[in-house]
């Protein structure tokens, strides 16, 4: 119904010889939540603005519920969007603001007043059907532009950073908010933000964009767990994944990977991969699978590690380590206290299985082997 | 909204866009062509057929122009008295303008209000006495009068163009240099003059495109033929020879062409500079 | 020297003034010292001398005393040699019960100001939407149709009463090529059309200008708002009626306004292409006040002084209840 297949999507903006976005394909399913995610300029918002019609497509196709619409103009889409700067009518009242699009398409009066009314409640926004867009907060501004693109029952909703204008907290609630509808609404939504956060929590899939190209698509979870290279390893997860230089040894005990003093087993990831690569290589390993003691069953203890910085955060303590030989900024998630001090010198504790091979050159990660 | 353009305007493109635009080009434009053509030839050629190109153009019809009637002294006194008052303008009208976007002191409402309102009133509200008075003062036909009552007459726009630029700069500049002991006269013309030149700039092209071809007061305040300002030249040019309809053409292509010329070079800084008061 | 010295100084300068305001200038200009005013902003007697001084004594020399002067001549007769009879307000009786010419200026002005305000707003905001929504050459083009605001009233007269010429002239030239040569008259001598005539060209001359306030207008709207009114199926014309004329109502009021005013006072146009005539079809206000000073049998400065004033009056009344009536209720923040 709501299906949204992307196929080959190109965009060249006037006056720039390079395409801001690179023949991207992916298909959202009906019912989906899919988050754009990716760094500014990475070309997700002008993906987002030509599945709407309001950017011409350079090339490539963009087809919703299996036909073709490139040369669909935006309000015979059938899409609603809500926009990052909400993008109300200064000079309507609220509830004016939500019955625009259906007193455009013709929609019965009765019709009208019962669906705003039944939008208005849901979202809280009863009592400010009569006033004007600058006489509301921000949070009821969001929840107006939301509201507006319900009211329409689209076959698709488009979000452009729809919290990032918002504070903190606010954004919080709002979130759950917005996932709480689309869930209970069921229809097809398409989430652009730069927020990873915001992409975890809410996304069945997250896409990750980069320089205007597809770097992975998955669930976030997926993603997160497995990344296809360093920029995604070190997009999501705050603070990021450590990635330190370590050289491989092909050893007659077999191929092993050696940082600094310390030395762990390669044999989980094929030989043939490990020695193409020549004897350099990226190690990843996020803060969470690195800990203080004691040595823990899969883990592997990495001496000569010199504490920089010790952050209490309360929940957690982030801790900050330098190991001799390997990399300067090591950052380990430890638990509510610590004992360790700036300055000392301690042993920290290293998960093997949770450790990510990168490729240096191309920056690709080495699966491990399937067994 | 520009990416936005070609989708929804797809209708719009076709012929009756283009045509409009043509048509209006041409209408806006096309009197200016015409003078132009015009200003070349004799009248006896205009009369036979008046819109054909020159053949040959005349162009010794410039010189006759201005050195047989008088046109550069229209032009000279022009230029000083809109020098003079732009400059005179533009020095006193930002001095106010600064010191009611900076300062507090009693009355500074009153001063604002009754500057400001200097915009709403009519010229003839003001030319019938103007004319007894520069008489009584003795500055009745002199270019030094003219350019009084030009300074009084605009600095209410001036200042209303200018105020609002400069409340815009930070007070901590000011703050700073006063701590630095700066004098208040220092700090208007080191901080204020620099800061807010391009509203200067602006006030400057305004003050000289209204000034320059000012009409009203000019005539009814000089009335020698040696002390008239190039729209008053025009005019008497144009009354003495009415019939002479190429040699007048030529007389208007000498008041045009400079205009155009400046207008070439600075475009957008005329544009941005007559639309000043009505922008908000 | 701190600003409280400075202030007494003020309060005993009286006899001693002059010497006391050039030593005060010298501080000035060599600097007053620091903590001079506990607050940046209070400003020192001497430097309000200073930066008001010049532009008040013109201001109120040449253009606040002469409107006062006016208001005063308004209840007397002027006569020449500066002969001066109180007549309280006998100038307004004749002008308001008995000046036939008054009223006709009254009515030529009233028509000109609505109908050419109206054509120029219009046609402004027309010409802006043009070069808005993505013509060819739309910079280009900018710049052409701007040219006729720059031209002065002298210029843009000359030209048109030649376009206007019965015989030669562009505009019945036209007609003729076009098949069209019963409608050919002389326009600027003809009372039925000398004043719609003028009209026209001052509305040629000004619509650049619209055009221009409108342009920068429609850039500053907010481009996700005309966005999000696609998604709402609006095509251009429901864009333009529901979303950009509603958000552009503070400019359109703004040039209404403007525009009014300025064609209240008409002066350059209508003296340089017509001088009033033919029959007064063309006299406004202004030509009006012009002629009973400066080209009436009798001399008298204070009958049109009267005129003046009324006709501020009135110009001051219609933009207040404009400005009441247009204005926008709610602030439009966007």
């Amino acid at each position: 119904m709501g299906e949204v297949e992307i196929h080959g999507l190109s965009k060249r903006y006037d006056g720039s010889p390079d395409l801001a976005v690179r023949g991207i394909t992916l298909t959202v399913l009906d019912g989906e939540f899919m988050v754009l995610l990716g760094p500014s300029g990475c070309g997700k918002s002008s993906v987002l603005r030509m599945i709407a019609g309001l950017e011409p497509i350079t090339s490539g196709t963009v087809a919703i519920d299996r036909k073709i619409v490139n040369e669909v103009p935006a309000k015979d889409r059938d899409i609603a969007m809500v926009f990052q700067s909400y993008a109300l009518y200064p000079h309507m009242d609220v509830f004016a603001n939500m019955a625009f699009g259906l007193r455009r398409r013709g929609v019965p009066r009765s019709d009208i007043e019962r669906r705003v009314n039944a939008v208005a409640v849901k979202l809280g926004l009863a009592p400010y059907l009569k006033r004007k867009p600058h006489a509301l907060s921000g949070g009821q501004r969001q929840r107006v532009a939301l509201g507006r693109a319900i009211v329409r029952e689209p076959k698709v909703f488009l979000f452009d950073e729809p919290l990032s204008n918002l504070d903190a907290a606010l954004r919080v609630t709002t979130r759950n908010e917005l996932i709480r509808q689309q869930r209970e609404i069921g229809v097809t939504a398409i989430y652009v933000t730069h927020d990873q956060i915001e992409a975890m929590t809410m996304g069945h899939r997250i896409c990750i964009m980069d320089r205007g190209e597809v770097v992975q698509i998955g669930p976030p979870l997926d993603v997160y767990r497995n990344p296809v290279n360093t920029f995604v390893a070190r997009f999501l997860g705050n603070p990021p994944m450590n990635l330190m230089d370590v050289t491989v040894e092909d050893t007659p005990a077999g191929m092993s990977v050696r940082f600094g003093s310390c030395s762990i087993s390669a044999a989980s990831w094929p030989a043939d991969e490990l020695r193409r690569m020549g004897s350099k290589a990226i190690m990843g390993i996020r803060p969470e699978d690195l800990y203080e003691g004691p040595l823990r069953e899969g883990g592997v203890a990495i001496q000569a590690a010199t504490i920089i910085a010790v952050e209490p955060l309360g929940a957690e303590t982030l801790i900050a380590v330098s190991i001799d030989g390997v990399a300067d900024d090591v950052m380990v998630r430890g638990g509510r206290e610590t004992r360790l001090r700036t300055g000392q010198s301690a042993t920290i504790m290293l998960d093997v299985s949770a450790v990510h091979l990168f490729d240096p050159e191309t920056t690709r990660v080495i699966a491990r082997s399937q067994s | 909204m520009r990416g936005s353009g070609p989708l929804w305007l797809a209708p719009l493109r076709r012929s009756p866009l283009l045509i409009f635009i043509l048509l209006y080009t041409v209408v806006s434009g096309g009197p200016f062509i015409w003078v132009a053509l015009m200003s070349l030839r004799t009248t006896p050629e205009i009369f036979a057929s008046p819109y054909s190109a020159p053949s040959p153009p005349h162009f010794e019809k410039f010189v006759d122009a201005w050195t047989k009637s008088n046109y550069s002294t229209y032009f000279w006194n022009s230029t000083i008295v809109v020098v003079s008052a732009v400059a005179l303008l533009t020095l006193i009208g930002a001095m106010v303008a600064h010191c009611l976007a900076r300062y507090r002191f009693r009355g500074h409402r009153l001063v604002r209000f009754v500057i400001l309102s200097g915009m709403i009133l009519p010229p003839q509200l003001l030319i019938l006495s103007l004319f007894q008075i520069l008489l009584e003062f003795r500055l009745y036909n002199t270019l030094v009068g003219l350019i009084a009552v030009y300074v009084a007459g605009h600095l209410g726009m001036t200042v209303y163009i200018l105020e609002g630029f400069f409340a815009q700069i930070p007070q901590d500049l000011f703050d700073a240099a006063q701590m630095d002991g700066y004098s208040d006269l220092e700090i208007f013309w080191r901080i204020a003059l620099p800061i807010g030149a391009p509203a200067l700039f602006t006030a400057v092209t305004l003050n000289f495109i209204i000034l320059w071809n000012e009409f009203l007061y000019a005539v009814v305040l000089l009335t020698e033929d040696d002390k008239r300002t190039l729209p008053l030249g025009i005019m008497h040019f144009m009354g003495s020879h009415q019939l002479d309809i190429g040699m007048a053409a030529t007389g208007l292509m000498i008041a045009i062409l400079p205009v155009i010329l400046l207008y070439a070079f600075f475009s957008e800084m005329m544009i941005k500079g007559m639309t000043a008061g009505a922008a908000r | 020297m701190s600003g409280s010295d400075a202030e007494v100084l003020v309060k005993r300068g009286g006899a001693s003034a002059p010497p006391a305001l050039v030593r005060r200038l010298f501080k000035l200009l060599g600097g007053s010292g620091p903590g001079s005013a506990v607050d940046a902003r209070r400003a020192a007697r001497s430097t309000l001398f200073l930066f008001l001084g010049p532009a008040l004594l013109l201001y109120l020399a040449f253009t606040v005393y002469p409107v006062l002067r006016t208001f005063w001549n308004s209840f007397h007769t002027i006569k020449p040699h500066n002969v001066e009879e109180f007549i309280g307000l006998a100038n307004f009786h004749e002008l308001l019960a008995k000046d036939v010419v008054f009223w006709k200026a009254v009515g030529n002005t009233a028509i000109f100001a609505i109908v050419a305000t109206i054509a120029d707003v219009v046609g402004g905001l027309l010409l802006a939407l043009c070069l808005f929504s993505g013509a060819p050459l739309a910079k280009l083009l900018r710049v052409v149709w701007f040219t006729p605001v720059l031209m002065s009233y002298v210029v843009v007269g000359v030209i048109w009463v030649w376009i206007y010429d019965y015989d030669w002239g562009l505009a019945n030239s036209i007609l003729r090529s076009v098949g069209l040569g019963a409608l050919e008259r002389s326009w600027l001598g003809d009372p039925h059309t000398a004043l719609w005539s003028v009209m026209i060209t001052h509305v040629w001359k000004w619509l650049g200008f619209n055009m221009i306030v409108f342009l920068a207008a429609l850039h500053a709207l907010p481009g996700d708002v005309l966005g999000a009114a696609e998604l709402d199926n609006c095509g251009w014309l429901a864009k333009l009626v529901y979303i950009i004329v509603p958000m552009l109502r503070p400019t359109i009021l703004n040039l209404l306004i403007l525009s009014f005013v300025g064609k209240m006072m008409i002066f350059d146009l209508v003296w340089i292409m017509t001088g009033g005539g033919p029959l007064w079809s063309t006299e406004t206000v202004s030509t009006y006040v012009y002629k009973r000073a400066f080209d009436w049998n009798t001399f008298d400065l204070g009958y049109p002084s009267a005129i003046a004033v009324l006709w501020f009056l009135i110009i001051l009344a219609f933009v207040v209840v404009l400005t009441q009536l247009l204005r926008q209720r709610d602030r439009l923040e966007f």
